[in-house]
């Protein structure tokens, strides 16, 4: 149906197109161009943009982690990419638009060819972390890596062999680093035994913890839904610069939405970042991790002013106030008494209070949550910022009340306060298998695990799976990964730990560059591009879903080879080869995933005309998608799948989480989401000697850590602290004066953007720059994550990156 | 034919991404420093720190893309002492380097920085409107890059009848200079020409 | 600022400098003509004319520094039409070609003397327009900071300026090498040497007067301006060059003002004529790094409307 619908479209698409393209054609001077082919869509493979005679053009796309897989269609030439173009298959309207890629796929070419691209394979000489290496055969790193994983299997079981977070191969089917349990090194280990896996990312692992507290899952509307909306807030939503590619498609809806619905935008937001430029009306800064202080003084403002939604707060949730809370629970704990001060701090959350703490003035706080209570529907979202602080947990949850108070979740134009959804294809993955091994931790503590992994426990450390693991990591994996310095958490004390090999006594990285991660390899592996292999990707542009079969561009550089041969060469010195590749090469694989799609989605083209056709695009056939509209309609029918089938404002899970963990002091675990003060927020006495709460915005330069070593983009958007004038005023600072910023954890230099666009008291070092430490242990790649802490947020023990204290002075 | 191809630019849809810019060094081979289309941003406003620990503001920011733009009196063509530029009957300025001497007259002149100084060839170089697909009627590689289609290139009097004739904002120069081939859709936030409310926020980059 | 720009400093100042002394070398020989005879005036001024040849050749040199693409630097008048810097060039490349003929008529003594006459007018008036086309040049709607009257204004003033000092200095070194060759004929061009040295000392105070009057004037100008670009080069100026800026103004006020009225009391009395010598030596010495200066300057002021 959908595909139908898709192909009438696009056949008026054509039609149109060609009609305005004759008269546009007519008005160059009339070139025949049209005798080329001209525009085509859909099923004919398009060649609009004429390659040159000796050019071919293929399929691919670019395969990061920011949310997008963005088609590119690679001009080849004598074996070289030496054009880069995107999606040219139909129009500019939205939801038959071009899936137009970001900055980021245009500059693909200096990916590809990098001065920094590893070309064979080596193992490391001297010091672990020295970055001194010697090149070795394919056989040897092989025969060493399948000996001393055996090894370590053997000495301390399973348990200690660690595959690490690693997103710099995302979106693709068999070579794909992401989610470690779905690569092929997963489809290795669990062939011999299991290995240690984890829960969450480092992108969203408090709200996808603490989300399904409250609503049995974190599910959202569509963003298409926006159309059907009066008023949107968004906290700390920055989709202008984190999905910016048409692959994600959610900047060109959020605009082609914004347009046809005629909504206002408000933003919270510490910084005014690129959404804020382009699609919001008004920008309301907010002090990081103070959202749910923010919150609670909206929902005095409601409550005293009878603004909320008590039908549906009645009906539809529990623990809102004193009457509807669960069993066996003492009074005082509901969302109401909290709010109104009749819970344990007797603090009612007034305007005035919030004001202090938010730096939002108590009259603003006023003035929308009465434009939020009265404009119906009103559709709040948020990004996944707010949640990556040590209150993560609450903050995430907070931002939900407001549209739980105003009686916006399961209905058109309203939201559940969680970001965004889309449309998509479901295209089968590459199985790869059980893994025997129960035991996770959570996807930031691996650093705890080759500490003390064998005293690690559930009630204290948020082991999964099993009370206690059994033993520290002593073999870690990292494919395509920057994590184990760059993205985790104080770079300098992970180094430092690291370069110890008698904890982690064997590190296998498998890498396109040499990244900072890769300097602390054992063992390094030159991986291919996925513009050196055949891959199948598939995503979510708004409400348009999409596969696209890359085809192979160029031939393998250098030695590299690809991660499926890799793990299948290491599965044969362990006696595994049958099991792991089923007799299957990797793109008969791909073929295999296609033919399991088809039994589900018999629209969806076989293997050969997928690859043929390059892109396979579906519109949305439907009405734009609304989370817990069936629970919504009928509550007793469609219960949530909470404990208690509703909204659940108090969670008794939590609840007793509190009560049973071994939770450390000051982190606050509670049944409703409150304001708790962290260390290293606004208010901890540490200001004094680290007055600037440091955030790292997501960058247009890269994709996390991808993207960094290409000169296009770094000279596109250079890597810069942002910071408000008053702030620099105080400091002697101008607009490029280099900085140190700094914390006892690290230092960094980098130059200084001074910008009213960030507010006061706050700056922002762009996440993802090479973490680049000088003789002196300065980091002059300006790595947001020399200054970031360690230390876990309570609930979901995840990464809290954007809860740190500094000073900045001038370099 | 056409009598001068103009670019289209829409301030509300631009988020100041870039890809426009790398797109155009990707199809013209130029080094990162040389940038024939750029993307200024400018931004202002004023911040009050409230006596409670608040703040109050009235931020602004947006992004304007810019390359050269075929203007209809050409200041480099007219200062260029080599005659080396030259304006194709469809409005396109266009740089001939075997006549160019590299003397840099037009760079002091363009109030656009759409000529850049080439050190390898030692002769100017800027935005050709991407005449090669032009003339195989495609779209410039800016125009067909931008994820917002922010970007439209088409002749100057339709652009005109459809979104009015504004070619000139903050922080760009006035237009009566060189009469530029371009029209500005402003938002909300765009400032007009010669405003000091703000500044051009990214000098290093444009 | 780098080579290119160096090379443009070069240029103008020596070319402007070679214009100023042809055109004062002409004045003085036309009065000096008058009173003493054509060939004391000749004696006078014959060696200083040729010393401008290299002075120009030297310029036009540098100009090539300044052409990424010098090998194609014969183009460069190919838009005679529309671009003054063609006019630049041209009226360079005609002043070079009539001066020399002159110089050469002058110095083989080939035809009439009205004949060479008319010859050094056109050349002189060929000298007028390259200072003004070089000034032109800069008269640029996109560059406020340059596109005011100052520029010809100041152009001109350098012009006379050097060239008065320029032909003061010559006519020492002139008048050393007659005594030594034509000891005979020292007393006279002693005297004529004094006589217009006190001239040229006047001219220069007069000149120095026009630039402190031009340059508080043009600044105080810019900086009220609307254009952001106009202030911009204001700050250039008063900011990142204010000690430059400074420096410039006070050697210029020394070179020219007080070394000048310091010459013109020296030349009005006989005798004197080693520290007459020098006088004109120091004094064209700092106004020609004075210069320099102000056109170092000059160039960094290029703050341009737009992007």
């Amino acid at each position: 149906m959908g595909e139908q619908n898709f192909l009438v479209n696009a056949v008026t698409n054509t039609v149109l197109n060609r009609r305005s393209f004759l008269k546009w054609n007519a008005a160059l001077g009339g070139t025949a161009v049209l005798a080329k082919g001209g525009l085509s869509f859909g099923l004919e493979k398009s060649d609009k943009a004429a390659a040159q005679a000796d050019e071919k053009i293929v399929w691919s796309a670019c395969l990061v982690n920011c949310g997008s897989r963005c088609p590119l269609r690679l001009h080849v030439r004598d074996g070289e990419i030496v054009r880069v173009e995107t999606d040219d298959t139909g129009d500019a309207e939205y939801g038959t638009h071009q899936l137009r890629c970001c900055v980021r796929g245009r500059s693909i070419r200096q990916r590809v060819y990098n001065p920094d691209r590893l070309k064979y394979p080596m193992k490391r000489v001297g010091k672990r972390g020295e970055g001194k290496f010697e090149r070795i055969s394919w056989e040897e790193a092989y025969d060493t890596i399948a000996s001393e994983l055996q090894r370590i299997i053997d000495e301390y079981g399973n348990e200690a062999v660690y595959i690490n977070y690693a997103t710099g191969a995302l979106g693709g089917t068999v070579a794909k680093s992401w989610p470690p349990g779905s690569s092929p090194i997963a489809r290795l280990m669990n062939c011999v035994g299991g290995y240690l896996n984890h829960y969450g990312t480092y992108s969203s692992a408090q709200m996808s913890t603490a989300m399904p507290y409250t609503y049995g899952s974190r599910s959202s509307n569509s963003i298409e839904d926006i159309i059907n909306t009066k008023l949107v807030v968004m906290f700390g939503n920055n989709i202008c610069e984190t999905s910016m590619g048409g692959g994600g498609g959610k900047v060109f809806a959020l605009q082609a939405m914004k347009e046809q619905s005629g909504a206002k935008f408000i933003l919270f937001d510490p910084r005014y970042s690129e959404t804020a430029v382009s699609v919001v009306d008004e920008w309301i800064p907010i002090r990081p991790g103070t959202d749910a202080a923010l919150v609670a003084a909206m929902a005095y403002v409601m409550i005293t002013e009878d603004l909320h939604d008590q039908e549906f707060l009645d009906e539809y949730c529990v623990g809102f106030d004193e009457d509807h809370m669960p069993e066996d629970v003492p009074a005082g704990l509901s969302y109401k008494s909290y709010v109104m001060g009749d819970g344990e701090d007797g603090m009612p959350k007034t305007p005035e209070w919030a004001a202090k703490i938010t730096g939002v003035p108590a009259e603003t706080i006023v003035r929308v949550a009465r434009e939020i209570a009265l404009t119906k529907p009103c559709f709040i979202t948020q990004g996944l910022g707010p949640q990556r602080q040590a209150n993560g947990e609450q903050n995430c949850r907070a931002i939900a009340m407001l549209p739980i108070l105003t009686g916006n979740v399961g209905i058109h134009g309203g939201n559940t306060g969680v970001s965004e959804g889309g449309y998509g294809i479901r295209v089968m993955g590459f199985p790869t298998l059980d893994n025997p091994v129960k035991a996770s931790i959570s996807v930031f503590m691996w650093y705890e695990a080759i500490l003390r992994g064998a005293e690690m426990t559930a009630l204290a450390d948020g082991v999964r799976g099993v009370d206690q693991l059994p033993a520290p990591i002593k073999f870690m994996w990292n494919y395509a990964g920057n994590t184990i310095v760059n993205q985790h958490s104080d770079s300098n004390a992970t180094v430092k730990q690291l370069e110890d090999d008698s904890l982690c006594e064997m590190i296998v990285v498998i890498e396109n560059h040499m990244t900072p991660s890769a300097k602390l390899a054992d063992i390094l592996l030159p991986d291919i591009t996925n513009f050196e292999q055949n891959e199948i990707t598939s995503g979510s542009a708004g409400n348009t879903g999409y596969a696209i079969a890359l085809s192979q561009a160029i031939e393998p550089q250098f030695e590299c080879r690809p991660i499926y041969e890799m793990c299948a060469e290491i599965a044969k010195r362990l006696g595994v080869e049958e099991e792991f590749t089923e007799g299957r090469t990797h793109d008969e694989w791909l073929e295999w995933v296609v033919e399991e799609t088809r039994k589900n989605n018999p629209d969806f083209p076989d293997y050969e005309t997928f690859r043929e056709m390059g892109i396979y695009k579906v519109t949305n056939p439907g009405e734009p998608s609304v989370a817990y509209a069936d629970f919504r309609e009928d509550p007793e029918a469609n219960p949530l799948s909470t404990p208690s089938g509703k909204i659940e404002i108090f969670s008794k899970d939590l609840y007793d989480i509190a009560n049973t963990w071994e939770i450390p002091e000051g982190d606050v675990i509670t049944g409703i989401p409150v304001y708790a003060a962290t260390w290293e927020g606004y208010e901890d006495p540490l200001r004094e000697k680290y007055p600037l709460q440091m955030i790292g915005h997501h960058y247009k330069a890269r994709t996390h850590s991808s993207y960094h070593n290409v000169e296009w983009l770094r000279k596109a958007a250079p890597q810069e602290v942002w910071m408000n004038p008053l702030d620099a005023e105080e400091r002697g600072l101008e607009l490029g004066d280099m900085v140190h910023v700094y914390n006892d954890r690290g230092r960094l230099k980098l130059p200084v953007k001074v910008t009213p666009r960030i507010a006061p008291g706050v700056i922002s070092v762009p996440q993802g720059a090479w973490y680049e430490p000088n003789k002196d242990g300065v980091d002059e790649g300006g790595c947001v994550n020399t200054l970031t802490a360690l230390r876990p947020s309570p609930l979901a023990k995840a990464n809290p990156q954007h809860t740190n204290l500094v000073q900045v002075e001038k370099a | 034919m056409a009598n001068q191809l103009a670019f289209y630019f829409d301030v509300a849809r631009c988020t100041g991404c870039k890809a426009c810019q790398v797109a155009c060094q990707d199809k013209h081979d130029l080094p990162a420093d040389m940038r024939w289309r750029r993307v200024a941003e400018y931004s202002g406003g004023e911040w009050v720190r409230n006596q409670d620990g608040s703040f109050t503001q009235n931020v602004f920011a947006y992004y304007v893309s810019v390359a050269c733009n075929h203007c209809e009196k050409p200041i480099c063509q007219e200062v260029c002492p080599a005659s080396a530029i030259t304006k194709r009957d469809d409005g396109i300025v266009l740089i001939d380097e075997d006549k160019c001497i590299g003397c840099r007259y037009c760079e002091w002149a363009c109030p656009y920085a759409a000529p850049q100084f080439d050190e390898d060839s030692g002769t100017m170089s800027k935005c050709t409107l991407c005449v090669d697909y032009i003339d195989a009627g495609q779209l410039p590689a800016c125009v067909a890059a931008c994820p917002s289609r922010a970007l439209e290139v088409g002749e100057l009097s339709e652009l005109r009848a459809k979104y009015g004739d504004l070619a000139e904002v903050a922080p760009l120069p006035e237009a009566k200079l060189t009469e530029p081939a371009m029209i500005i859709k402003p938002n909300a936030k765009t400032k007009p020409v010669l405003a000091k409310a703000g500044r051009l926020a990214n000098p290093e980059e444009v | 600022m780098d080579v290119r720009e160096w090379a443009l400093i070069a240029f103008t100042i020596l070319s402007q400098m070679a214009v100023g002394s042809f055109i004062i070398l002409g004045i003085v020989y036309f009065f000096a003509a008058r009173k003493w005879g054509e060939e004391e005036a000749d004696r006078l001024s014959d060696r200083a004319l040729l010393a401008i040849g290299p002075v120009l050749v030297l310029g036009t040199l540098a100009s090539l520094f300044h052409l990424g693409n010098p090998l194609n630097a014969y183009r460069a008048i190919a838009n005679v039409g529309s671009s003054w810097l063609s006019r630049e060039i041209l009226a360079n490349v005609l002043f070079i070609g009539v001066g020399a003929v002159f110089a050469f008529m002058q110095w083989r003594k080939i035809s009439t003397s009205a004949t060479r006459n008319v010859v050094a007018l056109v050349a002189a008036a060929i000298g007028v327009v390259l200072v003004f086309s070089m000034s032109q040049i800069y008269m640029l709607r996109t560059a406020p900071a340059w596109d005011t009257i100052a520029t010809p204004i100041t152009f001109f003033t350098t012009t006379f300026l050097l060239g008065a000092l320029a032909v003061g200095a010559a006519y020492v070194a002139n008048y050393a090498y007659v005594q030594r060759k034509e000891p005979g004929c020292a007393d006279t061009q002693c005297e004529i040497m004094r006589s217009t040295l006190r001239w040229l000392a006047l001219a220069s105070v007069v000149l120095v007067g026009v630039h402190l009057v031009v340059l508080p004037l043009y600044v105080a100008y810019l900086a009220s301006s609307d254009v952001a670009a106009a202030n911009d080069a204001v700050n250039v100026l008063m900011g990142d060059y204010g000690v430059v800026f400074a420096l410039r103004l006070v050697l210029v006020f020394v070179g020219a003002g007080i070394l000048g009225a310091f010459l013109y009391r020296n030349a009005s009395s006989p005798g004197r004529e080693k520290i007459l010598g020098n006088l004109a030596y120091a004094a064209f010495a700092v106004v020609l790094v004075a210069e320099v200066m102000g056109r170092f300057l000059f160039y960094a002021m290029q703050t341009r409307i737009g992007l």
